[in-house]
């Protein structure tokens, strides 16, 4: 059986939009796990810093909504100072954390969640325009590290040795 | 028996308070409040008398017939406060009872009874534009330190971890109940036309309560409770000792708490166990809604005071001593110790973590500056609380 399962795990490319919209996908069909945690309401940029094939930044764009992550999208840089805060990382930084999940079945070692990587800084880094948008990343800690927990339901793949 | 025995004066008979206080109670019901006992009279006679009044059917001055519906969300105070009649904030508190806001009341306000400790009676005082939001919130993500928390996964520390950690726990155990007293106590001074401020710092109260408990809870689970300090208690007592609702909740939600998220965070980073990450991530969620309210109830006091200029002036007088006792609680070893020991990862490695502390400093102040420009007040000039963590300065 679980030979079967293995078969059946979805491979998505990351970073990707595809890679978001599976995560919030996987949000939206546990809904009652969100209900448990309660209201998300805020749009994040996720940024992987060298994430194009030239090394240049990558933007996705996620809103949430009530319990759902109601949308998703790849946007430039412009449009991604809308968003109400920002992640932003190296692709080795959010491939170690992605992996990391995997690896724990769900859950990050301890040095790998969102707020252990972006408490200093460095290397993940919280940008948002006023205190008031930042402290909306500390409102909603939980259910967004929930949110890249949820990887783990497939499996990663990253750009060719990188 | 010997004189001496006999000499001795008798003790002092303790006066037993709730006896003076029972007469007094008795005293009010039975002389004092005269229009009390002729609502009641009036009531009792029409019962005995088999009359209805239903004058409560009256609708004509009632905000009547236009019925709330509820948003995706559910049934919202945004929702109700859509219907006219029921959203209209009074700047001035003139209801100082129980009578909803929004029903008949006027025809008998003669015979209700004042409530005099409805001391906050300015929308000034209290507002946040966000308070509606914070408050949905607030009961959307409340959780539950019994049961959310995987205590069952909880693994021994090192001595010297288990023992920072421990420490961590009771400094945070010892804060909590002054975070919870501070909206308790001004609850009850806010009349119920703020209706909205009220349920919010009810849910304040309870996210208090609940931050004692894990922390109280983790500490025994792991060793026990350790050192309470004074410079901890001198903090939280000026707080609670804060002169007004405005001054006293910049304190606590924007300065105190504002610190203890940078603590929250620093807990969930330096956690050894999934155990304590999980407490801190909670735990770090509901402190930002408390500073999201500190930033914005101060940002409206200052944009709606008649005289800003003075207000701000005054605000920068009880910040000169405000942020010296707030300073008094994060200069304990009983705090920096502790973080450092987990900061760095042992005993050992404390001056590493003294480092990380030094950083968590810069960083809380830059924020509490930012947070107060945010609402409007520059602090970045006046500010008594050195930018750096000034340890081993005079070394």
């Amino acid at each position: 059986m679980s030979a079967v399962r293995e078969e059946q795990r979805e491979t998505l490319a990351f970073p990707h939009v595809a890679w978001f919209e599976a995560l919030a996908r996987l949000m939206n069909v546990n809904r009652a796990r969100q209900e448990q945690l309660g209201y998300i309401d805020c749009s994040v940029v996720f940024t992987v810093s060298d994430g194009s094939a030239d090394k240049l930044p990558r933007h996705f764009k996620v809103s949430f909504e009530e319990f759902e992550a109601v949308d998703v999208r790849e946007v430039d840089a412009a449009a991604a100072l809308a968003a109400d805060f920002g992640l932003e990382a190296s692709l080795a930084t959010w491939r170690k954390m992605i992996e990391s999940i995997a690896a724990g079945g769900g859950r990050p070692a301890l040095d790998q969640t969102l707020n252990y990587l972006s408490h200093m800084g460095t290397p993940l880094t919280l940008v948002a325009a006023d205190p008031l948008q930042s402290d909306l990343y500390y409102r909603y800690n939980q259910s967004l590290q929930e949110f890249v927990n949820a990887s783990a339901a497939f499996d990663t793949e990253f750009p060719l040795g990188r | 028996m010997s004189a001496r025995v006999q000499d001795m004066s008798p003790l002092p008979i303790v006066a037993n308070l709730d006896d003076e206080g029972l007469a007094q109670y008795e005293a009010n019901y039975t002389s004092r409040f005269k229009v009390w006992a002729e609502v009641l009279e009036r009531n009792v006679e029409n019962i005995h008398r088999g009359s209805y009044s239903l004058h409560w059917m009256n609708t004509d001055k009632a905000n009547w017939g236009k019925r709330a519906k509820p948003s995706s969300r559910g049934m919202t105070y945004t929702d109700i406060n859509r219907i006219r009649g029921y959203g209209e904030v009074p700047d001035k508190a003139e209801w100082f009872n129980f009578a909803p806001r929004g029903a008949v009341r006027e025809p008998y306000r003669h015979e209700m009874p004042v409530i005099e400790e409805y001391t906050v009676v300015d929308k000034g005082e209290l507002w946040a534009d966000n308070i509606i939001t914070l408050y949905e919130e607030a009961k959307a993500r409340q959780w539950n330190a019994t049961r959310d928390i995987p205590w069952n996964e909880l693994e021994a520390l090192p001595d010297d971890l288990e023992k920072a950690t421990c420490q961590l726990c009771t400094f945070l155990t010892e804060i909590e109940f002054a975070a919870g007293d501070f909206p308790a106590k001004w609850m009850y001074r806010i009349p119920q036309d703020f209706l909205e401020v009220k349920s919010f710092l009810a849910t304040q109260i309870m996210d208090e309560a609940r931050h004692q408990e894990v922390f109280r809870k983790r500490a025994i689970a792991g060793g026990g409770l350790l050192h309470a300090a004074p410079g901890f208690e001198w903090a939280l007592t000026s707080i609670l000792n804060a002169p007004t609702h405005t001054m006293g909740t910049f304190l606590l939600n924007l300065l105190g708490e504002g610190l203890v998220l940078s603590i929250f965070r620093s807990g969930e980073m330096i956690a050894k166990t999934h155990v304590d990450k999980e407490i801190f991530r909670r735990c770090l969620q509901d402190e930002a809604r408390h500073v999201s309210y500190g930033v914005l109830e101060f940002k409206n006091y200052l944009d709606t005071h008649p005289n800003r200029a003075a207000a701000e002036e005054q605000m920068h007088r009880f910040c000169d001593i405000g942020e010296q006792v707030v300073l008094s609680a994060f200069v304990e070893p009983a705090l920096i110790e502790p973080i450092a020991i987990l900061l760095g990862g042992g005993l050992k490695k404390i001056d590493e973590g003294m480092g990380g502390v030094a950083h968590m400093w810069r960083m809380f102040i830059q924020e509490y500056l930012q947070r107060c420009k945010a609402a409007g007040f520059d602090r970045s000039a006046r500010c008594t609380i050195p930018t750096e963590f000034p340890w081993g300065a005079a070394a």
